[in-house]
């Protein structure tokens, strides 16, 4: 394993960190609160790149690697506490934008990249169904070949970005009969007659990310809609849930990074019985422990990310980097709130949002126990 | 790679992927694969990439079963046809 930070993946987290303290820090606790997906801050990052920086340039990407990617999602999610907001830019980057760009034709990479990349366009994924969550690939949703291209009918849930987003990834069954091999993705647009969204689903946390079900009766779309080759929708999902476990949560790392750096300024300003409250050991002992789990954290990222960069058998690096990473963040999220006492149980600090939006980290992208699942997988049991 | 070399370059592939190194004895040119428990549905997504990748061909998703995958005779025969 090796990775290292260039002088430019260094100079360019700097700039990164300066447009997040510049244009997305305001009024965060309004938007969570109303559950409100900030369009004119997204279309900011598009602006700036953030979109595409793991897209390659001919599509309107930066062109960068998977890790420097991932060590400018940290700086940004350091410098920006609305996890949510990071959540929907991280998935777009990972789950819908790597399988076009992976899969995708030519003329679907031309046709939706640019828009994807320069904010112009959400983009959102749907897997989960109703009756089938961890247990994805029993979907129902069935894609029905008709003259020219498929029929869609079914129901997906828990689409995050699924009340704004203007296109979908979508994974469907040609034949029940075929099992895993009959999956197969598909791009649909929002405007597609048939496709139906939902209302926003209330949530605990990442309630900037906004959620909703969308479902399908009698939705035609062309064949030139399909994204890669008929059944190869199981190993496409995979491969994408891989990236995405690897990936995702240098968001995490970042707020972890974020909420240790203002809790030792709380425990050093904050004082009790005429001391800071940083000279008690019993509080000592939860910023230390903070450390602990976020450099145990970013070395889990870090290796993930490395192995499915370098094309290796990620599977169980990025299952434990998932599980690693999303159990330390809500720990350290109950850790900063701890250390304020009272005032981390309310608004006043964010650090009541840190912890509602990591509690979603356990769920999303394979719930932890479906990770230890995949990790007993690989060690033979 | 000739035909000769498909049935213990797939074996060679089971027996790392799917029984961790061990009892290479264990599968046979008619061992059923599938129904007899050593590959599960996941694990016929990842024979079926390994062999278009290994073998250059491409395995429709109505052949990505029992019938085709079930023994490495029977992988044999379908990595032959493909390439002609």
């Amino acid at each position: 394993m090796e990775f290292g930070w260039s002088a430019e993946d260094l100079a360019f987290a700097e700039s990164v960190t300066a447009f997040a303290k510049k244009e997305l820090v305001d009024d965060i606790a309004r938007r969570d609160r109303a559950g409100e997906f900030p369009r004119e801050l997204w279309r900011a990052c598009g602006r700036f790149g953030i979109q595409g920086l793991p897209v390659p340039k001919e599509f309107g990407g930066r062109g960068l690697t998977a890790l420097s990617t991932a060590h400018a999602m940290e700086a940004l999610s350091a410098a920006c506490p609305d996890a949510g907001f990071l959540f929907a830019l991280s998935a777009q980057m990972w789950i819908v934008e790597m399988p076009i760009t992976r899969v995708g034709s030519e003329e679907q990479k031309r046709r939706l990249l640019p828009g994807l990349c320069d904010g112009t366009l959400v983009g959102a994924l749907a897997m989960s169904e109703p009756g089938s969550g961890s247990d994805a690939f029993s979907l129902q949703t069935r894609a029905e070949a008709v003259d020219g291209g498929y029929r869609l009918t079914g129901t997906k849930t828990f689409v995050s970005e699924g009340p704004v987003a203007d296109v979908f990834v979508i994974f469907a069954t040609i034949d029940p009969s075929l099992g895993l091999s009959g999956i197969t993705p598909f791009l649909v647009e929002r405007d597609r007659p048939g496709l139906h969204v939902g209302e926003p689903v209330p949530k605990m946390g990442l309630r900037t990310s906004p959620m909703s079900e969308i479902s399908f009766s009698d939705c035609r779309i062309p064949a030139e809609n399909r994204l890669g080759r008929e059944g190869r929708g199981a190993q496409l999902f995979n491969d994408t849930m891989e990236w995405a476990r690897s990936c995702i949560l240098a968001l995490a790392v970042g707020a972890m990074r974020r909420q240790l750096d203002a809790s030792v300024k709380y425990a050093q300003e904050r004082k009790q019985f005429g001391v800071a409250i940083g000279t008690y050991q019993s509080v000592q002992r939860r910023l230390v422990e903070m450390k602990v789990l976020l450099e145990g954290a970013r070395m889990a990222l870090y290796r993930a990310i490395w192995a499915k960069q370098e094309g290796k058998d990620a599977g169980s690096a990025a299952a434990i980097a998932k599980l690693v990473i999303s159990e330390a963040w809500v720990q350290s999220g109950l850790h900063a709130v701890q250390v304020r006492g009272g005032y981390g149980y309310t608004e006043s600090y964010g650090a009541e949002r840190d912890l509602r939006d990591a509690v979603g980290s356990l769920l999303f992208a394979g719930t932890v126990d479906m990770q230890q699942n995949l990790i007993a997988r690989a060690l033979g049991l | 790679m000739d035909d000769a070399a498909v049935v213990p370059t797939v074996k060679a592939f089971i027996v790392e992927k799917f029984l961790f190194g061990a009892d290479a004895g264990k599968v046979a040119p008619d061992t059923p694969l599938i129904s007899g428990g050593i590959i599960d549905s996941l694990g016929v997504i990842e024979l079926v990439t390994f062999l278009e990748q290994t073998f250059g061909i491409t395995v429709e998703a109505r052949e990505a079963g029992k019938t085709h995958l079930d023994t490495l005779a029977a992988i044999a025969a379908l990595v032959k046809q493909k390439r002609g």
